[in-house]
């Protein structure tokens, strides 16, 4: 697919990917003036901001399998040169999604956050939202390449698989966000398990060749 | 200085009805159908009628600091699950085929007087509709101030007239799911019901809507018919009634048995008794206009602690949330 292939290696090309859902919002609140989102602007911001934050932080941890399942596959290599800066924006979207939610709450005045942290901590929908963001913050700072020599490749690797926790528990936070289960928890965390799960089958799997070695009789 | 004081008929500008909406309003294709002469029509229109019945306000139920939505955030910011979990699924997929007429109510159980009866007809043996503020305050921690035009529920049930052995009131929402998509796709256990104990069902504050801002109450907010009970959290405001039922026992309500430790029977507004994902101590205030938007202290039973307190005095309103 060099048509997706070439595309997809521009830098340029997906930072415009990354931000062009951030100013979505703009749409509906200025150029439609959809009435439904005028009647709480703010409160449509926050979910749409958590949302893109999950989209970003699924999306960048399928570059991996996809190189493992389909290693000579162009998209998946093109791809893959992109998963520091599609995680940072997985990490910036659920960070300006956590300050709109400041704002939802107390308004500009900063004097409300504590009591906004407080009431935070004591609900297990928001508590989890917050650990989410803690871990992308996290690893969002140790992309830096100061950090990768600093702590070494085993260990930054060890640490940045954390990433899945957060993926686990951003699915989770979305989840019971509303009122009754949002099938869109399915479609945007769903490709992901099952490129996991048929990673996790491939590497269990011995290759062709390395099957045959092991079988192969020492006495023949 | 003069300052000019609006009569209680006039209407402001945000109640005009976008051009939209008024081709999309059955009830007045019926109202047609009913051959009032046209320039009456539309004098009657405007003057705020619901299903032909004029609505005047009565100030009882005004309280001047309250400062009523928009028509149009009122009538596109909907909970109404049985047409789509998006707050502005509703206004689109409740005005495509689903029919709220004719509109058949059913009033039944433990009554003397047990009735099947159109809507128009029932609201005509109610003495017609007046007009009421109240404030609306969503489980979600959202509210709204709302001009509903309808009658007293304690009409109603007066003209049921209930035997003792009557405890509670069932209300039962329409089921067709050929129309309604949120019925399809079973997002909840539908039709959606609802009750109040009999005291609360007659307190003066329970209402019945048919009509907002004068006019008849869009499908989306629950045509031809629909409960307020503005003490209570929006989820116990059942929409578009077919049946009101007289029972011994308290009924099940739709929330309650989709998640009993969220949602309790009796979801009286309590600031001091938090949701178990969010505070209720405040909430945001809809169609503030502005961005950011706003955000206002939650009060006890909604504003109507004076009035309905005595009906719970006694009862522990944190398990009985």
């Amino acid at each position: 697919m060099p048509f997706l292939e070439k595309p997809l290696r521009s830098k340029a090309v997906v930072w415009t990917l990354i931000v062009l859902p951030g100013l979505w919002p703009l749409w509906p609140l200025f150029v439609t003036k959809n009435p439904s989102v005028l009647a709480d602007p703010l409160k449509y911001v926050l979910h749409h901001l958590g949302f893109v934050a999950c989209v970003l932080l699924a999306t960048v941890l399928t570059f991996s399998p996809l190189r493992v399942l389909w290693p000579k596959w162009g998209v998946a290599l093109a791809l893959n040169r992109h998963r520091r800066l599609v995680g940072v924006s997985a990490f910036v979207y659920g960070a300006l999604h956590f300050a709109t939610h400041l704002i939802y709450e107390g308004g500009t005045d900063t004097a409300a956050i504590p009591a906004i942290l407080r009431t935070a901590v004591k609900k297990n929908f928001q508590l989890v939202g917050m650990i989410t963001l803690a871990i992308l913050t996290v690893l969002a700072i140790t992309s830096l390449h100061v950090f990768i020599r600093w702590l070494g490749g085993k260990a930054w690797k060890n640490l940045h698989r954390l990433a899945y926790i957060a993926a686990g528990l951003a699915a989770y936070h979305q989840a019971i966000a509303r009122k009754t289960f949002p099938m869109q928890v399915v479609w945007i965390f769903g490709p992901l398990v099952l490129l996991e799960l048929a990673r996790v089958w491939k590497q269990r799997t011995p290759k062709a060749g390395q099957a045959s070695e092991l079988t192969r009789s020492p006495a023949k | 200085m003069l300052i000019r004081s609006p009569k209680d008929w006039e209407l402001p500008e945000s109640a005009a009805t976008p051009e939209k909406l008024y081709h999309l309003s059955k009830r007045r294709d019926f109202l047609k159908s009913l051959g009032v002469a046209g320039a009456a029509f539309a004098a009657r229109d405007l003057l705020g009628a619901t299903a032909g019945f004029p609505s005047k306000l009565n100030p009882d139920y005004r309280e001047p600091a309250l400062k009523p939505t928009a028509y149009e955030a009122i009538t596109s910011y909907n909970n109404f699950y049985e047409f789509g979990t998006g707050k502005d699924e509703p206004v689109v997929n409740a005005n495509r085929s689903w029919k709220t007429e004719p509109w058949t109510v059913e009033i039944t159980g433990l009554v003397e007087a047990p009735l099947k009866i159109d809507v128009n007809d029932l609201v005509a043996k109610m003495g017609g509709v007046e007009q009421r503020v109240y404030r609306f305050r969503c489980v979600e921690a959202w509210s709204m101030v709302i001009p509903w035009d309808g009658f007293p529920l304690a009409k109603l049930v007066a003209a049921a007239n209930p035997r003792p052995e009557a405890k509670f009131l069932k209300m039962t929402t329409f089921l067709d799911p050929k129309s309604a998509p949120g019925q399809r796709s079973g997002n909840l256990d539908y039709p959606y019901v609802e009750g109040l104990r009999l005291d609360e069902a007659i307190h003066e504050l329970a209402f019945i809507a048919t009509g907002i801002y004068g006019r008849p109450i869009p499908n989306q907010n629950g045509a031809p018919l629909r409960l307020v009970v503005p003490w209570k959290y929006g989820f116990k405001c059942v929409k578009s009634i077919v049946k009101f039922e007289f029972v011994a026992k308290q009924p099940m309500n739709t929330w309650q048995a989709m998640a009993s430790s969220e949602y309790g029977f009796y979801a009286n507004v309590n600031p001091n008794v938090d949701h178990p994902r969010w505070s209720q101590a405040s909430e945001r205030v809809i169609g503030g206009g502005s961005l950011l938007g706003s955000r206002q202290r939650t009060l006890m039973f909604n504003g109507y602690e004076k009035q309905v307190a005595a009906l719970y005095k006694g009862l522990n309103l944190e398990k009985n949330y």
